[in-house]
């Protein structure tokens, strides 16, 4: 492979279903052996784009490569050393796990049919590879998807939303097993809605909101503009204390939606603040943080007005203005 | 961010691998779609009512008093063990034999729109076309399986309990056992161009509905139409137009000095529809979105 060939690389792209764009002109960059995340609520586009790059559908305008080829021009082998799935991924069940494994090592061709055990050994499921996916769980299946993408022995994974849908013992393997792959040195392309499970592993992460990308930059790049955290407060004197707020620098204080006051502030801020308080001969009865800051920018990311919505990595200072905390959204987008 | 390739993977790059091309890969394709079909209940259940309905038919038809004498070589299912195979041959054109094919052939693409593995079986190696054409060819090895069975199971069982006399030709000849055999087995073998061509009326409308049960009835109903549509305007052009019609020309055959225009007329015919219904299946598949699942 040609070095400096990104393993995904999308210009311009766009697709719509009738009317409606759900892929608008996106542009996004993936290189070789960095963990990349997709984020983005339902409906963002994700999986649209994701089904291009697997060539499940057609762009509507733009081009797509994948390691420099194009489905257009290079047909399935595009594919090649590509593995991943799309939403859930989809089994035959009247054949046991196994036997569907060994149908798409065949379909891969060479000898992908030796590793099956192996695969099967890492997502922890050569116990039950002989029963039919019937009667798999949705986990299973999910762990079923990921032993069939490691049996390309793929230099690019690519999982759309795998921690969805699982229980939370599901969702912890699920994302140990993707920090283990991760961590292997794999390139890997993972789209979610959540941005706990993005930002624990990934390097580099492209925000989408219906179909257009509204944010794309490295993890650090966004933790440097994320809004000061979101708690919430009971005092003694709700009244007295949102007075007080007001001879406090730095420091946002409204009336809670669900009772209660919404405290937004850096940490010493809100120390100061809080010192006040009983100072003041209130009582702070409780204190408990409700979103963390980069969970709050993205949902002003995907949530707000277009004030936001152009925001870059790239382009920082330019666009803070725009990312400031807006209490009515965050406070009441509690997970 | 841009580790060295070489460290992404366990035993070599997957790219490297020698890989089935062309033909080889349709060949892996097909076999896997054959291993898909013996795999499904619904496969294997066809096969063996097959097998067995043509003795638990002529069981029963033994029992009754009344023949079947409307339909071709009912008068004479009981004079001869010949006429089992051709009496149920007249008859399963009306419907059964459209039924059959498409149990697999109106299902075979459907089904995985049903079980949403389109991205399954797209996301690995194989193209589009590949694995049309093994789906293809897999629906074609079914019908052509079916119609074996069904043909070699009447024979044996008109043959093993009403015996084998001779059989009535259709100009009242009487023909001896061993050419009434041959000329039994070549009149099912005629079937087989228009069951082709419910193959691929089913393939198509079951890759354009992506719907199981539309694949299986529409031919059924289009079947019937035909027949409806032959009965009732007699022998006009159109009539020769129709997928049913070479479902008769087996009768020529049977003639005491037999005529083959029929045959020949209703093998175009079928490769008409089965060229036209494989192109625009073929067409619609390449093209579509694959958006579910
Ligand atoms: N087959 C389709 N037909 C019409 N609209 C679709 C189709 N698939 C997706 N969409 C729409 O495209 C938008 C993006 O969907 P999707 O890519 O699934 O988002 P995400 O994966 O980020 O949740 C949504 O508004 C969705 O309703
Ligand atoms: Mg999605």
């Amino acid at each position: 492979m040609v070095d400096g060939v990104p393993a995904v690389e999308a210009v311009g792209l766009v697709k719509r279903f009738g009317g409606l764009t759900a892929v608008d002109h996106v542009d996004l960059r993936v290189d070789v052996g960095e963990v990349y995340g997709i984020l983005g609520p339902n409906g963002a586009g994700k999986t649209t784009f994701l089904r291009m790059l697997f060539g499940l559908i057609r762009p509507d305008a733009g081009t797509l490569r994948v390691f420099g080829r194009t489905w257009a021009e290079a047909g399935p082998t595009t594919l090649d050393g590509v593995a991943g799935f799309i939403e859930s991924p989809r089994f035959y069940p009247y054949l046991s796990g196994r036997r569907n494994l060994m149908l798409l090592a065949g379909l891969d061709g060479g000898d992908a049919d030796s590793h099956i055990d192996q695969v099967l050994d890492v997502v922890d499921l050569a116990d039950r590879a002989g029963d039919k996916v019937g009667g798999y769980s949705f986990g299973m299946r999910q762990r079923l998807g990921v032993a069939a993408s490691l049996l390309r022995d793929p230099q690019l994974l690519v999982l759309d939303e795998p921690a969805n849908g699982l229980d939370p013992a599901g969702i912890r393997d699920m994302r140990a097993l993707v920090t283990r792959l991760a961590g292997s040195g794999l390139t890997v392309l993972l789209s979610s809605h959540n941005m706990d499970e993005v930002e624990e592993i990934c390097d580099n992460v492209t925000i989408m909101r219906t179909g257009r990308v509204a944010y794309h930059g490295s993890i650090d790049e966004l933790r440097a503009q994320a809004p000061d955290p979101s708690h919430r407060l009971a005092t003694s004197d709700d009244d007295h204390a949102l007075r007080l707020s007001a001879e406090h620098h730095g420091v946002s204080v409204t009336a809670h939606h669900a009772g209660g006051l919404a405290l937004r502030a850096q940490t010493a801020d809100a120390d100061g603040y809080l010192i006040a308080l009983g100072r003041a001969g209130i009582a702070v009865r409780a204190l408990h943080l409700e979103i963390a800051p980069l969970e709050s920018l993205f949902f002003m990311l995907t949530e707000t007005g277009s004030a936001a919505g152009s925001a870059s990595g790239s382009a920082t200072g330019s666009t803070s203005a725009g990312l400031r905390p807006r209490s009515h959204n965050v406070t009441g987008a509690t997970p | 961010m841009t580790a060295p390739v070489t460290t992404t993977s366990t035993d070599g790059p997957a790219m490297v691998r020698p890989r089935p091309v062309g033909r080889g890969r349709v060949i892996t394709a097909y076999r896997w779609e054959i291993a898909k079909l013996a795999a499904q209940a619904r496969t294997r259940a066809t096969l063996a009512v097959c097998l067995v309905a043509p003795f638990v038919f002529v069981v029963l038809l033994d029992r009754q008093d009344r023949l079947p004498k409307d339909t071709l070589y009912g008068r004479w299912v009981h004079a001869s063990g010949f006429a089992t195979p051709l009496l149920i041959l007249g008859f399963a054109a009306q419907w059964v034999f459209p039924l059959l094919t498409c149990l697999v052939a109106g299902d075979i693409f459907a089904s995985e729109d049903q079980h949403g593995t389109w991205k399954t079986i797209l996301t690995r190696s194989h193209s589009r076309s590949q694995i049309f054409w093994a789906k293809t060819l897999a629906a074609t090895t079914f019908a052509t399986a079916v119609l074996t069975v069904l043909a070699l199971s009447c024979l044996t069982a008109g043959v093993l309990l009403v015996g084998h006399q001779p059989l009535e030709s259709l100009s009242g000849t009487l023909l001896p056992a061993g050419r009434a055999a041959g000329l039994v087995l070549a009149a099912w073998a005629t079937a087989l161009p228009p069951l082709l061509g419910f193959t691929a009326l089913g393939i198509m409308i079951s890759v354009l509905t992506r719907s199981s049960p539309a694949g299986i009835v529409g031919p059924i109903i289009l079947g019937l139409l035909m027949q409806l549509y032959a009965f009732l305007n007699g022998a006009d052009a159109i009539r020769h137009l129709l997928l049913v019609t070479p479902f008769d020309a087996w009768h020529g055959l049977l003639a005491a000095h037999p005529y083959y225009g029929p045959l020949r007329d209703g093998t175009l015919v079928s490769a008409g529809y089965l060229v036209l219904c494989l192109a625009v299946a073929f067409t619609a598949l390449r093209r579509r979105d694959i958006t579910g699942g």
